[in-house]
């Protein structure tokens, strides 16, 4: 039965139950990189450029890296999600 | 079927960029409570996933509730396992000035590897994540002299890229692309430390 629901595309094994896992995750595979790079741009901004530190210049650096290389990707991964969602 | 197959291909390369917010672990104090917590929660989710992984291999949990997980994969470590204990490793192990750009390298450079080796072959790739992990390795280390920022991001980008062509059954190249920069920079901060020169520039992520 188990079987019936699986099956392989390209090198990747999908499945229903696959799915459900993947949108139990979905959430924070999304925000969670977004709340880090909030965190961290709050505390460049708080203890390091209101208080004229370059200290904490590596934070705001880190926090664009994280901010847009998460951009980058969850863009094709939201559209090719709710393209697969219009298709069922 | 071919929404789903592309929906797999994306959501891989997500979980990879979604592996930048372990960095979050150097925000927290290092004393008290949160200092304790900052290393027992890492290491008990490794333990939860290494025996969650090891009911796989041994069929008492289906490989059917793993979504994206490769053929190969079906009956050897899934690939988030080696990248969640390089993780581990890099962050309880190494300094943070190594541990960042390296973390960097595979939640960035793996993924940007893979999309231009799909679209523009493998030779392109290389070149692509050379660089790629270059700029990291750059940006992380900006406070160290400008020929020992050149010297790590040479290293680094190369032994990254070396790390993430090559892999086996055994090892994957989600713990190379992390572990073998890591290495290779650790030897040359000691090597160039028995001068009596400190290459390594101050942390770049302080806790609150």
């Amino acid at each position: 039965m188990r079987e019936e629901n699986r099956y392989l595309t390209g090198k990747s094994i999908v499945n229903r139950q696959g799915i459900r896992t993947e949108l139990c995750f979905l959430p924070l595979l999304i925000f969670l990189p977004f709340a880090v790079s909030i965190i961290l741009l709050w505390s460049w901004y708080y203890r390091g450029f209101s208080m004229g530190c370059s200290d904490y210049d590596g934070e705001l650096m880190l926090a664009l890296i994280i901010l847009i290389g998460n951009i980058v990707f969850d863009i094709p991964f939201v559209k090719s999600l709710v393209r697969s969602i219009h298709r069922k | 079927m071919d929404s789903i197959k592309f929906e797999v291909h994306w959501y891989r390369r997500v979980f990879h960029t979604f592996g930048s917010s372990f960095l979050v672990y150097y925000i927290i104090p290092d004393t008290g409570w949160s200092g304790i917590l900052k290393r027992l929660i890492p290491t008990l989710i490794i333990l939860f996933v290494s025996i969650l992984e090891y009911l796989r291999i041994t069929g008492k949990i289906s490989s059917n509730y793993f979504f994206g997980l490769r053929v190969y994969e079906e009956k050897r470590v899934g690939s988030y396992l080696f990248f969640g204990v390089a993780v581990f490793i890099l962050l309880l192990f190494f300094p943070q000035q190594i541990a960042v750009p390296c973390i960097l390298c595979a939640c960035f450079t793996d993924p940007i590897m893979g999309e231009t080796r799909q679209r523009y072959g493998g030779k392109n790739a290389c070149i692509a994540g050379f660089f790629v992990s270059m700029f990291f390795f750059i940006a992380t280390w900006y406070r160290a002299d400008i020929w020992i920022r050149l010297l790590v991001s040479i290293v680094g980008g190369t032994s990254a890229v070396i790390g993430e062509a090559k892999k086996n059954r055994w090892i994957d190249d989600d713990f190379m692309v992390q572990i073998l920069p890591a290495v290779f920079i650790l030897i040359l901060w000691r090597m160039i430390g028995l001068t009596g020169l400190e290459m390594l520039p101050s942390p770049m992520i302080h806790p609150i």
